[in-house]
């Protein structure tokens, strides 16, 4: 398998201290990647590099067959429309509504004027079932919510595609993740998986997961990175991890606040 | 640019781990320490120069940015209209009374002199003048980059941190076209109107003090600003409010797109965008009123 | 057009009634400072509350901070309203003679005090409010009223006593630099010999009061005001930012203002008399 994403032995220090150490990783197309591990392990740094938004100490990132760690800012927005991101804290834009948030990116891209725009929005909130709260301001709703109207917004960003109707539909080719369920309650995260799954098995999204929500990779994840110390420590499928005899691994997965794996601060 | 950590940058744990850096304690202050300290002051100094330049060749990138974002000027218009109309709702009413109070102000400083060489004929002129030329311009520039800059600050200071700033640029839209250009040109035009509305303000609030402190009447001092204060001097102030509104503008969007750390962050580049806003409009003044008299 | 105008003056009594309760707050907040001082003086040592020092230590944040950008803004300005009357006056009479008395006069009794009160009003005004406006969105200043602590007498005292005393300080120090500055700039520009500029005949006591006053004044009011707004904040980052905005604002519209009501009260009673 060509790997569509590939991280080649990235080094990134913060303020003098490493925190990815070497690490590689290759992502194939259309299949849902979790990255896991402990909170300041580095899973959210890592795929903020892949669209630019930190600049990799030493390594190499591919996309698609193209380097792209390299590609001055100016030139960054094909990629970023390619490759969306829906981040921890949801980022939808205080000042604007949920429908304009995702409207936004379809005045942008897409040229589409303000009120055709709007009907759009209202139209792909509706997809993540959210078209009540079209009106709301983000400070008003719910983490799970917000979250799902980001998703909406991140997949408005994506290239247009004519689907056989002859419609508009915009996804992006990849979706990175971070954290997408932490902070949820259990329904709403549940909920926020199937979409992610959906995504990847009916428009052929690939998702790159950062989490560490065991329900979440256990339900959804095609394969599992494991970040530890810098490095990826381990890859492999829910089942191949749930059997791994590494005594790291399982302490991991099993929750356990003593073990071998050195959690810094504790 | 963005966190250094895994951890959301508001959270309050993150926060209370932000302390501001306490300043030697008294108990220190031995003549030993004391000397100490002079030394330190001037590592400091040389320090806080550097920095100085910093932030000023930080703002001239902006700036740059900002110029090459208006060739061709493709501005979203709508962030533009809701920015006017933001931040001149906001600051009409404190512009209107400072140059109220600045115009009575500088009758009352010109007053008695006038009136103690009974020159009352003459009011308009010592009091118009100082301000068209100079108070006028500058105490509005102050009061908008209080208001306007410091919320405009805060604003985008509490985006960058909320990591909104980020989220942009991840739908691949430029910040700097969307966000900061819209409010750049929105304070230029502001200042400039609300320096236009606020010296007619002003020669009111003078015209006010003139007839209630003085017994001056209204057409004595309305004579008095018609015969003696020429288009120039408006003008001169005018233009200058030009310069201010880009210099606050500069200043304000800089502080809040580079800003570090949580609500206290915020509060730190609020401040920092104020000072140095101030100090910009007063070595403009001075560039301004030299060359071009 | 008729709805126009009612929610128009709706806005504006809504406007003027919370003027007023802020007014009444802030008032409550200056009375507490007198309270808080009064408190500290009559127990010697170690007051509950104030940490021992405090007051130095808030000297050094004020002044140091604010020295050089003093010396800097009112130096300029100095040399600008010099420049702008010189230029005035080449168009009018000619004479320069009475340059250097008149503005020895306007510097010392109004914009020596009120340029600093302004300047200061910028950086410590934010500076104080940011500082407190964090303490309340971390809640540090409810953890100072469960361990027994006024916060008044911990936060705002100190500053009070500590603003009034660099105000008057660097009002001294940035007067003198306007004045050095215009005289230079009249000497260089314009060629004013500067012994007829710096002639200090037409100085009065009545001036050096003025000083006096407006500076404690403004020295008084931008901690009031500042912490005020500081103690106010709600929020998170943008409620420190919302407290900085306000505290900028207010001080420095409470220096001009103060400024107006002091020297129209000095014109009532000295009848217009230079």
């Amino acid at each position: 398998m060509t790997a569509y994403i590939e991280f080649k032995d990235v080094h990134k220090a913060f303020s003098g201290k490493p925190v990815l150490r070497g690490m590689s990783l290759a992502i194939g197309k259309g299949e849902v990647m979790f990255i896991i591990g402990t909170s300041g392990v580095g899973k959210s740094v890592t795929i903020k590099h892949l669209i630019g938004l930190l600049r990799i100490d030493a390594g190499e990132i591919w996309f698609d067959g193209e380097r792209v760690d390299q590609i001055p800012e100016r030139n960054l927005a094909p990629l970023r429309q390619r490759v969306g991101m829906v981040f921890q804290s949801s980022t939808l834009f205080d000042s604007m509504t949920l429908a304009e948030n995702v409207a936004l990116p379809l005045r942008k891209h897409h040229n589409m004027r303000h009120h055709a725009a709007l009907d759009e929005a209202r139209r792909r909130l509706a997809q993540v079932y959210m078209e009540d709260y079209a009106d709301r301001y983000p400070a008003e709703l719910s983490d799970g919510m917000r979250k799902r109207a980001a998703i909406a917004r991140t997949l408005a960003g994506g290239p247009a595609r004519r689907n056989p109707a002859g419609d508009l539909q915009t996804w992006p080719d990849v979706v990175l993740f971070d954290e997408p369920t932490t902070g949820l309650d259990p329904i709403s995260a549940r909920r926020v998986d199937r979409l992610i799954r959906e995504l990847a098995t009916t428009l052929g999204v690939t998702a790159v997961v950062v989490s560490h929500d065991p329900p979440s990779i256990f339900s959804i994840a095609d394969r599992v990175a494991f970040l530890y110390q810098g490095v990826v420590h381990v890859v492999a499928t829910p089942a191949e991890l749930r059997a791994s005899t590494d005594l790291i691994v399982q302490q991991f997965i099993n929750g356990q606040s003593s073990g071998p794996m050195e959690t810094p601060g504790f | 640019m963005t966190s250094d950590e895994d951890q959301p940058q508001h959270s309050l744990e993150h926060l209370q781990a932000q302390t501001l850096a306490p300043p030697p304690s008294p108990q220190d202050m031995t003549p030993i320490a004391i000397a100490g300290l002079g030394a330190r002051t001037l590592e400091g100094l040389g320090a806080g120069a550097i920095r100085i330049a910093e932030e000023v060749g930080g703002m001239v990138v902006l700036a740059g940015q900002v110029m090459r974002a208006l060739v061709p000027p493709r501005i979203d218009r709508r962030e533009l209209f809701k920015n006017l109309y933001k931040m001149g709702n906001r600051s009409v009413p404190i512009v209107a009374l400072t140059a109220f109070f600045a115009g009575g102000l500088m009758m009352l400083q010109a007053g008695p002199f006038v009136i103690k060489f009974g020159a009352t004929a003459l009011a308009g002129w010592g009091a118009g003048y100082a301000v068209l030329r100079e108070i006028g311009p500058i105490l509005i520039a102050l009061m908008f980059s209080g208001r306007v800059g410091a919320n405009n600050t805060a604003e985008l200071a509490t985006m960058t941190v909320t990591e909104q700033l980020d989220g942009l640029r991840a739908l691949a839209i430029d910040p700097i076209r969307f966000l900061v250009v819209p409010r750049v040109l929105a304070m230029i035009t502001m200042l400039f109107a609300l320096t236009v509305i606020g010296d007619f303000v002003a020669l009111a609030g003078a015209s006010v003090v003139a007839r209630a402190m003085l017994g001056i009447d209204w057409s004595t001092m309305y004579h008095s600003f018609a015969d003696n204060l020429a288009p120039y001097d408006f003008l001169h102030g005018i233009y200058k409010s030009l310069a201010f509104g880009f210099a606050i503008a500069m200043s304000s969007c800089y502080f809040g797109v580079t800003v570090r750390g949580g609500a206290v962050g915020v509060g730190r580049a609020v401040n920092a965008a104020v000072v140095a806003a101030a100090v910009s409009i007063m070595l403009l003044d001075f560039f301004l009123t030299y060359t071009t008299g | 057009m008729k709805r126009f105008i009612v929610s128009g003056i709706e806005t504006l009594g809504a406007a003027v009634v919370d003027a007023v309760h802020a007014v009444v707050e802030l008032w409550l907040v200056y009375v507490s400072t007198i309270a808080g001082i009064v408190r500290g003086l009559s127990r010697r040592r170690g007051g509950r509350g104030r940490p021992k020092g405090e007051i130095l230590r808030q000297l050094y944040y004020i002044g140091n901070k604010s020295f050089i950008f003093i010396i800097v803004t009112l130096g300029f300005i100095g040399m600008v309203m010099t420049y702008q009357a010189c230029l005035q006056l080449s168009r009018v009479t000619g004479d320069y003679s009475q340059v250097g008395q008149q503005f020895l006069r306007l510097i010392v009794s109004d914009f020596g005090p009120t340029l600093t009160g302004m300047m200061l009003a910028t950086r410590v005004g934010a500076g104080i409010a940011a500082e407190i406006g964090s303490m309340k969105v971390t809640e540090q200043i409810d953890a100072l009223r469960m361990s027994g602590v006024l916060p008044i007498d911990y936060l705002i005292v100190p500053r009070f006593i500590a603003s009034i005393i660099m105000t008057l300080v660097l009002a001294t120090i940035g007067a003198v630099v306007m004045y050095a500055a215009g005289g230079l700039t009249a000497n260089y520009s314009w060629g004013v010999n500067p012994n007829l500029f710096f002639d200090l005949d037409l100085a009065r006591g009545r001036h050096f009061a003025l000083f006096a006053v407006k500076s404690i004044a403004y020295g008084a009011a931008i901690p009031v005001v500042a912490g005020f707004c500081g103690l106010r904040a709600r929020g998170s980052s943008e409620g420190v930012g919302w407290a900085t905005t306000a505290a900028v604002i207010g001080s420095s519209f409470a220096v001009i203002v103060l400024d107006f009501l002091i020297s129209a009260a000095a014109l009532f009673v000295t009848g217009g008399d230079l």
